[in-house]
């Protein structure tokens, strides 16, 4: 599975969002995109999960075009865990991660044992199968979030588009949910907002800023103090922790040392 | 063997709640020919249960008991065959129609405060009666217009409004959302009842009329005839058929937007379709019977409270909720006070308020969403 999108422009209400943006998610890659606050992430991944339309640009999935793929169709291959956004009706948690399967469906075909086994192999990943029975609308915000990654499991996807998944999760849930779209060893493109859980996951990152790609390689060579001062404004240190060997990145507080 | 029992017993949960649903809904499918069969016995004229049921036997199977003329002719044949059952037969219809379409738009528009009359269907639909039946479409048109009875000129005021409220809703580009069609939809309402008051105020007095028109207003299956049935008995077949195969569907609208475009809904395309055709259904109900009110709002909360939101399950249960309600809505607008006909509006709202208050107060479901 690849995913690719080429020179993409989104508008909206007749701003440049998305100013000029090319990216690729190869086999099974782990693919991170950064930037911050505004520097068009989200919108560039709703315009490659097909909720925007980008105004010029191509994105491809293997090679085909995504617009000329019924919806049905690219949903059987790309699951997208997005921000949650309000929901006024009520379901079960259950029935939330059974619309998973919903684009393997045809409109007649009844569940089948597989799907509802499928379900419960989703929530018991997220660890969250003593929940099926709750409703969902009392869930809290993280508990909403698994649920939502639950779903998107069920979808038996080879792409998975994430928009910042860890957002309102305790920090062990954040490291949960990173390992279970880790072993899932399928493409991922997230949009994340955590420099270090970056560094630990990632194969390969995209720097966003006022739009457009600005930086793009492997994560650590990308992600250095030089960048992110001058993409996210903020001084830091980056050093390899003795014990992991990884790269961290240590913030510095602005009136302290500005 | 032991492999499927077991899965069978690791996901007993919702499955089991499918199957009691399944159920659940075969029992309510019996209540409703159940409350057919019992509400053609009642009337203003007492008719023995025995001769009802024979008349009705006869008219279906030929099988005769009793004398074949008093089964195929006279006054109680004409009460029980030609009144009382086409009148039960549109109660059910019209309630099935209407319940139905409630569900499907509350879900289309993502608003559990929605109706079928949402797109102004019933206020353009009011003009267009008041219209016919006050000035007369004959003072205005000529040729075929001016032949039309207050039906075509309700469907066609329903249709006008609907079509200007999508028009608004779509203006000025992007999506049609559910926060514009709500807009649009209450300019066009208040826009059309200014015209019907106006048409009230200016229009002929004639308290003949001003009857009419608040019959129809409030709904009133009075002129239920067999050939009356024909075209909402074939859109609730249609329309059943069609939403039956829709629940996958109508299911991931729930979840926002978003979430369906990713689940592989190609929302705007869907979420036009069903506009369009739930818009059409209560036209064609609203034109048969007049406007009978919170059946589209409110069955489908009450079902949704104990059924659950999986459309699948809830489509069903609520158009037969539906039908039921209104079958009996509408004994008791024969048997209520003797000798007249209450609106039926007026009985459902009467029943339905209270009901809704209730549901209200229980706490336990927050009408979709939650504090």
């Amino acid at each position: 599975m690849e995913l690719k999108a080429t020179d993409v422009v989104v508008r909206l209400s007749r701003k440049d969002i998305v100013k000029q943006a090319s990216l690729q998610v190869k086999g099974r890659q782990f693919v991170g995109l950064l930037g911050p606050n505004g520097s068009g992430k989200t919108t560039l991944l709703k315009s490659v999960y097909r909720v925007l339309k980008p105004a010029s640009g191509i994105i491809t999935l293997d090679d085909t075009d995504i617009t000329r793929l019924p919806h049905r169709e690219s949903a059987k291959r790309m699951g997208v865990v997005s921000q949650f956004t309000n929901m006024s009706f009520d379901f079960t948690v259950e029935e939330v991660v059974l619309m998973g399967r919903a684009p393997h469906k045809k409109a007649l075909s009844r569940d089948t044992a597989e799907d509802f086994q499928i379900v419960e192999d989703s929530l018991r990943r997220v660890n969250m199968l003593e929940f099926r029975d709750r409703s969902f609308l009392t869930l809290s915000g993280g508990e909403k979030q698994r649920i939502l990654l639950a779903r998107t499991l069920a979808q038996q996807v080879d792409m998975m588009i994430l928009d910042e998944p860890t957002n309102h999760l305790d920090i062990k849930y954040q490291i949960q949910i990173m390992d279970v779209v880790k072993s899932l060893n399928i493409g991922v493109l997230a949009a994340l907002h955590d420099l270090n859980l970056t560094l630990m996951y990632c194969d390969y990152v995209y720097v966003m800023k006022d739009g457009c790609v600005v930086a793009h390689g492997c994560p650590e060579q990308i992600i250095t103090s030089e960048l992110i001062r001058e993409v996210y404004e903020v001084d830091c240190d980056v050093m390899r922790h003795p014990k992991t060997g990884k790269l961290n990145v240590v913030y510095f507080s602005q009136s302290e040392w500005g | 063997m032991a492999i499927s029992r077991k899965v069978y017993r690791m996901d007993k949960h919702l499955r089991q709640r499918h199957l009691m649903l399944s159920a659940l809904t075969v029992g309510f499918a019996g209540l409703f020919v159940f409350s057919v069969l019992l509400a053609v016995t009642i009337g203003a004229v007492k008719i023995p249960l025995w001769d009802v049921y024979r008349i009705i036997l006869y008219k279906l199977t030929h099988i005769p008991i009793g004398e074949a003329s008093f089964l195929s002719k006279g006054t109680v044949y004409e009460i029980v065959w030609n009144i009382r059952m086409p009148r039960v037969l549109m109660g059910a219809i019209i309630g099935v129609l209407l319940a139905m379409c409630g569900v499907v738009m509350q879900a289309t528009v993502q608003n559990p405060l929605a109706d079928p009359y949402i797109l102004g269907i019933s206020s353009g639909a009011s003009l267009g009666a008041t219209f016919s039946i006050m000035i007369g479409a004959s003072a205005v048109f000529t040729g075929v217009l001016a032949g039309m009875g207050t039906a075509f000129w309700a469907f066609a005021g329903a249709l006008g409004a609907m079509s200007l409220v999508m028009l608004l809703a779509s203006m000025g580009g992007g999506r049609i959302t559910s926060a514009k069609l709500v807009l649009a939809g209450s300019v066009v309402g208040s826009l059309c009842s200014s015209f019907t008051n106006m048409i009230i105020y200016v229009g002929n007095s004639n308290s003949e009329d001003m009857k009419t028109v608040s019959y129809w207003l409030l709904g009133s299956m009075t002129s239920a005839r067999w050939e009356k049935l024909l075209l909402p008995g074939i859109c609730m077949g249609l329309g059943l058929l069609f939403f039956l195969t829709q629940g996958r569907t109508l299911n991931t609208l729930l979840l926002g937007d978003e979430a369906a475009i990713t689940l592989g809904v190609d929302l705007a395309k869907r979420r036009k379709v069903y506009m369009v055709l739930t818009s059409l259904l209560s036209a064609v109900a609203v034109c048969t019977c007049g406007i009978v009110g919170f059946v589209g709002l409110m069955i489908p909360h009450i079902v949704r409270g104990f059924v659950g939101s999986d459309h699948r399950f809830l489509l069903p249960m609520a158009a037969l909720t539906g039908g039921i309600f209104l079958i009996w809505a509408d004994v008791l607008a024969r048997v209520l006070i003797a000798n007249t006909e209450i609106p039926i509006g007026v009985i459902t709202s009467a029943v339905g308020a209270p009901i809704f208050v209730y549901m209200m107060v229980k706490k336990s479901y927050g009408f979709g969403g939650h504090d």
